[in-house]
Formats: C-alpha cells, structure tokens, sequence
C-alpha cells in the first residue's frame, strides 16, 4: 500500500494522476500502437530505470508480437559527458523502434537518444512518452504517442523518483515546490 | 554534435569543459547551463548575436537584446533569467519586443523558478546569491539527492 502512505508524505502535493487514468492512457495508447504497427517487427526500447514502470503496463496493451529492450545512459554528474552504460540486447536494424518515456522534459535526454538510435538503422523510430512537460523543452523531439500534457509542476511516482524514491507509486504526484528550495 | 568535452578544471566538484571554462559568463548559472549543454553534446554559443530592439528617431540603436545562449542544432536562442521573478519585468520587455521584432526567432526564456527545477533535477542544489554577487539563483556546492537524469 505504498500509495496510501506516500500520500500522507510531506513533500507530496497532491495526485496528479491517478492509477484509473494512467491505465486509461495505457489502453488508449496500447490500441493505437497495435493499430499503426500490425504486422510489422517491433521493438518496444526503454530508458532504464524511470521507464520501466510504464512499459510493463503499456507493452500488455499492446496486442502484438513484440519484443522488449533497455537501455540505460550516464547521469549527470556521474560522468563527462552522457554516454550509453547500458546498451540495447538486440540490433535494431531493420526492425520498428518505438522509445517509450516516462516523461519528456527538455528532450535533451531524448534527443541523445533518438541520435543514437537512428545510427542503427531502424524501419522506423518514434516516440511514445506518458506525460509531456513543454514548458522547458530545449530540443523539439517528435512524440508521435502522447499520454498527456502536464504542467509546469515536478512529478515523481509511477517510475519517476526522486532521489530514488517514490518509483513504486502506483500514480503520479506532484511535489511541494518548496522541496526545490 | 561536438566532439566530448574535455575536463579543464572542476567547478562545485564536477568537471568543466574546456569551452565552459574559457568563457567569461556573467553569471555562475550561465556556466552550470553551458556544462549540462556540453554532458548532452548540445552545441552551444553564448551571447553570438545583439538583437537591437528600439531606435531612436534617427534611426540609431537606443535598446538592444542579447540572448545568453544559441543553440545552433534547434535554432533556439535561450535565455536565463535568474533574477527574482519581481525584477524580470524590463526582461520580459525586451524578450516580448524581441517576438514582435523577429517572429522567426525562437527563444526559451528561463525563469528563476524553472532554473530551480533544472538544478534540482540535476541534483545540483541552488542558493540565493546576495545582491553584491549580481543576486538571483546559482549553483551550490556539492550534489544534491537526484539521480540527475533530465528528461
């Protein structure tokens, strides 16, 4: 029941949303994607670890034959510059990639990412990202499957941490701002 | 893309590259963004163009505005506003002069709210700098609690 303790958590808001809606968005967007990539080889690819939440439920609506993939980069600080610590198992080439995001912020992260991808020649790459955060985009990455916009606000839960904590919640919450000082 | 930075020297800990460290920012939240740029390999110019906003009625500059940043791979200029949201109004100006001005121009504006958040993710904590330090928002020393993955 970690939901039901973290709600009483000083540093959380509010529910942004709820585990009814998050499953709602992961139909809607299950059926669309069974739709757009009937019969072709698809490859659902995740960014470990915030992703990882989200895929588990979305790839089970998804009504295809498809295969999962991770991978994971340097954060920041713990490294130069971004780099790939975790690459993908299968290669790619040849097959339909779709990234599936927790959340896309600046897409700098993404950009990275798609830039890699792109270099192994996949059918085709796109995006599917369950909340989209516009207002600090930096790189304009296109998110062909949207879960939902959300505000200006600094989430957590449903795979997203902070610090690593709050992944297991079962929604997505808004944190205090006065957490960020 | 660039070619990976190299480390130069260190700045709250972590490492510069060696354009961060050669540039004179005006403010210690300019080199932070221009290090998180260099960890995405974002290309990134600062300050490369004045944009003269009003004229006199002889036609000479009077008012101009130079972006903090020109990100040549989106064709975004950004700006860093990290001054306390009460003293933004003449930036607001000069950004909303700059629109009219140049429609084709893109251009991110940066609060001190949003620059907050940035750090905070990144795991970099902020503190308020006094007024005798140009005031506004800059990096703390040390790490803060965040994987600082920026999404």
């Amino acid at each position: 029941m970690s939901g039901y303790y973290t709600i009483h958590d000083p540093l959380i808001e509010r529910v942004l949303l709820t585990e009814e809606e998050i499953a709602d968005i992961c139909v809607r967007l299950g059926a669309r994607i069974t739709e757009d990539y009937r019969g072709k080889d698809l490859v659902l690819v995740s960014l470990l670890r915030g992703s990882l939440v989200f895929l588990a439920d979305l790839s089970r609506r998804v009504e295809l034959d498809v295969k999962l993939d991770f991978m994971a980069i340097s954060s920041y600080g713990s490294a130069e510059t971004v780099r790939i610590v975790k690459d993908l198992d299968e290669d790619v080439s040849g097959k339909h990639v779709l990234v599936v995001e927790d959340i896309v912020d600046t897409g700098l992260t993404l950009h990275y990412l798609l830039g890699v991808l792109a270099g192994r020649s996949p059918a085709s790459l796109a995006v599917c990202t369950l909340l989209d955060r516009r207002a600090r985009r930096i790189a304009d990455v296109p998110i062909v499957y949207r879960g939902i916009e959300i505000p200006d606000v600094f989430v957590v839960g449903y795979g997203i941490d902070l610090g690593g904590r709050y992944r297991n919640l079962p929604y997505v919450a808004v944190v205090r701002e006065e957490v960020m000082g | 893309m660039v070619s990976a930075p190299s480390e130069h020297e260190t700045f709250d800990g972590l490492p510069v590259t060696d354009k961060a460290a050669r540039t004179a920012f005006a403010h210690p939240s300019e080199r932070v963004a221009a290090r998180i740029l260099d960890f995405y390999h974002v290309r990134w110019e600062y300050e490369p163009t004045t944009f003269p906003i009003e004229w006199d009625s002889r036609g000479n500059v009077i008012a101009s505005f130079a972006p903090d940043f020109y990100l040549p791979d989106y064709d975004l200029y950004l700006e860093l506003t990290t001054m306390s949201q009460k003293l933004v109004t003449k930036k607001n100006r000069k950004v909303r002069r700059l629109k009219e001005l140049y429609p084709e121009v893109k251009i991110l504006l940066l609060y001190q709210k949003d620059f907050k958040k940035l750090l905070f993710k990144f795991g970099i904590p902020g503190r308020e700098m006094p007024h005798e330090e140009g005031g506004g928002v800059a990096p703390d020393e040390g790490l803060g609690p965040s994987e600082g993955r920026m999404p």
